[in-house]
């Protein structure tokens, strides 16, 4: 798919840790030209502003978030046209908390002999305000990746895979999405830039919308 | 996102096909023929940009060229 002009939005809510309450906020069924533009003029200068107290403390580039080398923009226009690629993004107070691109042309490695389909999560960033270990304090809003792996599940759901997802994991997120997410690792691929993968069954894919359902 | 319907007109040989494909995926005739024209879109772009679509055996590692039309 490429940049959205009229995507579906669904309510969702967000976390304010700090003042302890819900947030009413928006999942978008695609990234559009407004989300580019707050990632460019809201994300880029703040992330800029932590990688430049990170390098004051002389901490190593290895140790930087990965994700400050991604091209949003670039990364639409190289799936331009595709039906392959199903994007969301979340919006909140008028800012975009979080984009993630998908693929649905991936095959399941667990299981590999039933060669089933699922939704490949190819890229997902939150806005670097809402990254505790980019900012060091409580996230303005807590929940995004939460959500995003929710919306993958329903997508994959929907079209016939059952639950089933799977994804590439940067390092700082590994726990997320092992424990708290409750994917199986498959450990460290070394064909994909050393990062571990990981992936949901369909069974661990209902218990994780289940629990999202309870009070 | 909306949808447009359409009618699909199969010889039983095909309809056979299609529906043995989703009995063994497990997906309904719409989410298979869904999946069949995002595959053939994304193999027919890789190759328009000069890619080759192989299959490996993986023992003998021999390579076999799929042909698109």
């Amino acid at each position: 798919m490429s940049v959205a002009e009229m995507p579906d939005i669904s309510p969702i809510s967000l976390f304010d840790p700090t003042a302890g309450s819900a947030v009413p906020a928006e999942l978008w069924d695609g990234i559009t030209d407004k989300n580019l533009g707050d990632w460019e003029v809201e994300w880029l200068p703040e992330l800029l502003k932590r990688l430049r107290i990170l390098h004051g403390q002389g901490v190593a580039r290895s140790k930087w978030p990965q994700s400050r080398l991604w091209d949003w923009r670039r990364k639409l226009q190289a799936i331009e046209g595709l039906l392959a690629n199903q994007c969301f993004s979340i919006v909140c107070n008028d800012m975009t908390q979080a984009m993630m691109i998908t693929d649905l042309t991936h095959r399941a490695k667990l299981d590999a002999k039933q060669a089933a389909h699922l939704v490949y999560v190819e890229y997902l960033e939150t806005a670097p305000w809402n990254r505790k270990e980019i900012i060091g304090q409580e996230p303005r809003l807590s929940g995004c990746g939460s959500i995003m792996i929710r919306a993958a599940i329903e997508l994959s759901k929907e079209e016939g895979f059952q639950g089933r997802v799977g994804l590439h994991s940067l390092p700082q997120a590994n726990n997320f999405y092992a424990n708290q997410v409750g994917m199986e690792d498959l450990g460290i691929d070394k064909d994909y830039q050393n990062l571990r993968y990981f992936e949901l069954t369909p069974e661990k894919a209902e218990a994780y919308i289940t629990k999202g359902q309870q009070p | 996102m909306s949808k447009k319907t359409m009618t699909l007109n199969l010889t039983e040989a095909e309809m056979a096909a299609l529906e043995a494909l989703c009995e063994k995926k497990q997906m309904s005739k719409t989410q298979l023929v869904r999946q069949a024209i995002r595959l053939y879109q994304k193999v027919d772009e890789r190759i328009e940009d000069g890619g080759k679509l192989f299959f490996e055996n993986e023992v003998s590692k021999e390579k076999s060229e799929i042909m698109m039309l």
